[in-house]
């Protein structure tokens, strides 16, 4: 109950429960990722030491990183380092900057490799800021077209609302991407495209990843706000005397809001662990762009830090996105 | 009398437009005078909602008034502007209607609603002072500890606690007129007469001028002076409500008289068979208990656990061939009861026997056995039946289930249940959405009769059904029991059928039976006072046995989180005393079969008036 101290103990009883069933989860997912890693076919020492490297070498190597322990063995060794905050380190990517192919084995200057948490540490601002801008795009669209669709049911800001949503869902992100970088940066240039060098860089990717969630948005506002002003108390409010305007800021959008925060929640959490087209496209350095080279690299380590971070960032953002709605509708408390 | 607060003159309303539009009202007149009360009631579809909205000009489309005035201290409400209609509304009229569990918003206090309607309609008035009023009125509606339940959520508030909440929420403007739309038909019938009550109280105090919708005639008479009888649209009779009652002019009238069921007088409906006392037992219960154990509230979920006690140490016999009717209100423990006697779940503690074989002893094959002699009938005819199964395959999938019979036998043993419980065998092949609500129930039964059990346990089966399908399916059912030699056990809230139908009732409260009687004695002879109270407080127009001013304390039952240690009852109860609060009291026999928990009953039994069986 929200009265006197029983509210703190509901918080705190609630962060306890939901960061201890979030611990589980990115152990799950950890374990899930590791095994699967190495249980496909692909060995990475190989891709390190290079083609050419003698089997014996390579065989070196691999004992010498512990790659031939069993893999409970090696994951526990992993997890270990993880709780101590160590990611471990990059099979590919030297600390000193660009990655580099394992061209030759012998390579002296290959041996200082980079650390996956340091990797991760300088990609993930420009993907929180890439997803952060695309959600306030998104968000400036959709509220208006979906809060005015749902208060006029099957008139036109409905038909609005429905056709602007199935419109921008069937555009392909990767087409949107390449046309918008076309005309406004090559014909107009109006806005950078390709890169990072400021700020700027990051509206265009954000505009499309925008149109990418807006039709979601859009639809869930739509639907709830038209609910929540069938329901009795809305009508029941009329009577008792108060503005439509107080109905609808105070009451229908409040309720209305439960909907879109878990989807929002939903959609950052998205944005944040695979925006892996457009930041592709527009070569955004960002967590997607990582993660698609790691891939390609089997840099294991990379790939095992990438998915544990963007779990456990999606753990946090679950228990915020809970706790927000608990304080705007106390019955999910029960 | 000066002039009328309210003048309705020539109200028609129609649905659609056009001059052939089907009418829902037509041509009412009448007026309220300030402080006067004036009951409206009519059946479903009488066009009594309609009405009451009318009033406050909150006709929705298709709706629409064709012709008539709603005059309102001299100004026509129908013809002003929005603006004035809404501050009208809130200020000098206020509504209560008949869902108050979804009349507020669900994720704000209800007093924090209460002051914004206040600040809404008086502008100006300050939250502090606003506060202070809400908090005033809900002590007046005798809200306990007000000031904690102002910063209380609408779902913290049980059905009678929202209604007063609503009855505050329409007072705290001071209004001149009070609409109240079916305002108790929700609630229990001891929260209901006190609401009733309640009303009376505040025409009294704050000089409001009440018109009060229903569709109970005993409801209306309790607290109207004048009454309308809607009927389909028209006004049939309109009389100050004593004379209303002794002398109807109307058919209308006297057949809404003539439908109610009476507790007392002689009822030529009913049912009842004399209780045996030497039938064999089919089914015992034998200090039966079932508890819910909640999460803690402490930190950490440490902290006491909370139980919910749902079922605390029931025992009574079933015979066989006898009705018996198991009577409480919301909460009482009925419908735990109902799953543990269907061996939906196990008790914790305690026994349950079924012709002398105990229903969870036998493991899954044993409970399925069980099951065949003992079927269940559900409450709601229209979600208890599959909507695209036929007819046919419903009733006949019992069969299906035990594996008792070929599809052939199936189809003939279908049929020949059909036109025992009186459904033409033309339905065979159709879907349920063509039935009436008895029908359904007929079809209930049926489905529960083709697998010829000794024991069928109506949980509220007739409650949905209107005065006269009741009586046909009781016709119905009392055919089989004659045929067949089925015992009945009625599970329900409503007294008065059960004072037709059970031998012998089972009164619940709170997860306990306080009084096992007789149907004869529980009526004119209670042994508990929740008895007194519930037949106090049983809607009918006769004179009285108990008048629920004498039987009934205001509050509600206590929950069944963390009950106290006495009885129940006591919070409620006039006659408490000491011993109430530290000691529960057990059921004793009052002579005979009857037995009642009640320290009251001490004091009585010093002189046995019967030596017990």
């Amino acid at each position: 109950m929200h009265v006197g101290g029983g509210f703190i103990v509901f918080i705190v009883n609630f962060l306890i429960r939901r960061l201890a069933q979030g611990v589980i989860i990115v152990f799950l997912v950890s374990f899930l990722i590791f095994t699967l890693l190495r249980v496909i076919p692909g060995d990475p020492v190989r891709l390190m030491a290079g083609g050419m490297a003698p089997d014996h070498v390579i065989d070196q190597i691999a004992e010498d990183m512990g790659l031939r322990d069993p893999i409970p063995v090696q994951f526990v060794r992993y997890m270990g380092g993880v709780l101590q905050g160590d990611l471990g380190q990059s099979f590919i990517r030297p600390a000193s900057g660009a990655a580099v192919g394992g061209a030759s084995f012998d390579d002296n200057t290959r041996s200082e490799r980079a650390e996956v948490f340091d990797l991760i540490a300088d990609t993930a601002p420009f993907t929180l800021q890439l997803a952060l801008l695309a959600m306030a795009f998104a968000l400036i669209v959709a509220l208006p077209v979906g809060i005015y669709g749902g208060l006029r049911p099957g008139k036109w800001p409905d038909r609005l609302a429905l056709y602007m949503g199935s419109l921008f869902i069937s555009l392909p992100n990767f087409w949107l991407g390449i046309v918008l970088a076309l005309v406004l940066s090559v014909n107009l240039g109006w806005l950078p495209a390709i890169g990072y060098q400021g700020f700027a860089y990051t509206i265009l990717p954000a505009i499309v990843l925008a149109v990418e969630i807006a039709p979601f948005l859009i639809r869930s506002l739509t639907v709830s706000v038209a609910q929540n002003m069938r329901e009795n108390y809305i009508s029941v409010a009329a009577i008792r005397g108060i503005g439509h305007r107080r109905i609808v800021m105070a009451h229908a959008l409040k309720n209305a809001s439960v909907p879109l925060l878990n989807l929002l929640g939903v959609q950052f959490s998205m944005l944040l662990g695979g925006v892996l087209v457009v930041e592709f496209i527009f070569d955004y350095p960002g967590l997607g762009l990582l993660t698609i080279n790691a891939v390609l690299q089997r840099d294991f380590p990379l790939i095992q830090g990438i998915a544990i971070v963007t779990s456990a960032a999606f753990v946090v953002i679950n228990i915020i996105v809970d706790l927000v709605a608990t304080t705007i509708d106390p019955r999910l408390e029960y | 009398m000066g002039t009328p607060l309210l003048d309705v003159s020539n109200l028609t309303v129609a649905v659609g437009e056009g001059a052939s539009a089907p009418r829902v009202l037509t041509d009412i007149s009448f007026t309220l005078e300030p402080r006067g009360i004036l009951g409206v009631i009519g059946g479903s579809g009488a066009g009594k909602s309609v009405l009451a909205k009318a009033i406050i000009n909150w006709l929705e489309s298709p709706l629409r008034v064709v012709t008539g005035k709603v005059m309102f201290e001299g100004r026509d409400i129908l013809t002003m502007s929005d603006r004035e209609t809404r501050l009208l509304r809130g200020k000098a009229i206020g509504y209560v209607g008949g869902n108050p569990s979804g009349a507020l918003d669900p994720t704000m206090t209800v007093g924090a609603q209460i002051v914004e309607k206040l600040q809404a309609v008086e502008p100006g008035t300050s939250y502090r002072k606003a506060q202070e009023r809400v908090v005033a009125l809900l002590d007046a509606v005798r809200i306990p500890s007000s000031d904690q339940r102002f910063n209380e959520y609408p779902f913290q508030y049980s059905g009678g606690m929202m209604q007063r909440a609503m009855i505050v929420d329409a007072l705290v403007s001071n209004p001149r007129l009070i609409v109240a739309d079916s305002i108790t038909q929700p609630l229990d019938v001891t929260v209901g007469a006190q609401i009733l009550k309640l009303l009376r109280e505040l025409r009294d105090e704050f000089d409001t001028s009440i018109l009060f919708v229903s569709n109970s005639l005993p409801t209306v008479a309790d607290v109207s002076d004048r009454v309308i009888v809607l009927d389909r649209g028209i006004a049939v009779e309109q009389q100050p409500t004593a004379d209303l009652i002794t002398s109807p002019r109307s058919a209308e009238t006297r057949q809404l008289i003539d439908e109610l069921p009476t507790l007392w007088a002689h009822d030529d409906r009913s049912r009842l068979k004399p209780a045996s006392e030497d039938a064999r037992p089919i089914m015992s219960v034998r200090d039966v208990s079932r508890n819910y154990a909640l999460a803690s509230r402490g930190l950490l979920n440490f902290g006491p656990k909370r139980i919910l006690q749902a079922v605390r140490h029931v025992d009574f016999d079933i015979y066989e061939g006898e009705n018996f009717g198991i009577v409480g209100e919301s909460g009482c423990g009925k419908s735990t009861l109902t799953r543990l006697l269907t061996a939906l779940e196990p008790p914790d503690t305690g026994q349950i026997t079924f012709e002398g074989k105990d229903i969870f002893g036998r493991g899954k094959e044993g409970t399925r056995a069980f099951r065949r002699r003992m079927q269940l009938v559900l409450q709601d005819p229209y979600n208890s039946l599959p909507p695209r199964n036929s007819i046919g395959t419903i009733i006949g999938e019992p069969l299906v289930i035990h594996g008792l019979a070929s599809r052939k036998e199936r189809r003939s043993r279908v049929l020949e249940v059909m036109a025992e419980v009186g459904l033409p065998a033309s339905l065979y092949e159709e879907l349920p959405m063509v039935l009436t609500a008895g029908q359904r129930q007929r079809v209930n039964v049926g489905r529960a009769l083709i697998l010829e059990p000794r024991l069928m346990l109506m949980d509220e089966t007739l409650s949905a059904l209107g005065q006269t399908e009741q009586g046909q399916l009781l016709d119905l059912l009392e055919k089989l029991q004659a045929q067949h030699g089925v015992t009945y056990l009625y599970i329900s809230h409503d007294i008065a059928m059960v004072r037709r139908v059970c031998a012998r009732v089972a009164v619940m409260y709170l997860g306990e039976v306080v009084e096992l009687a007789e149907n004869e004695t529980l009526f004119f002879n209670p042994g508990h006072p929740y008895s007194r109270a519930l037949l106090s407080a049983a809607p009918t127009l006769e004179s009285r046995r108990y008048r629920s001013e004498d039987c009934l304390l205001d509050g509600e039952p206590p929950s069944p989180i963390d009950l106290p240690s006495g009885c129940a009852f006591a919070s409620r109860c006039p006659q408490a005393f000491d011993r109430c609060l530290i000691e529960n009291p057990r059921l004793q026999s009052r002579g005979g079969l009857n037995r009642a928990a009640c320290h009251l009953l001490d004091s009585e039994n010093t002189v046995p008036k019967e030596v017990s069986a």
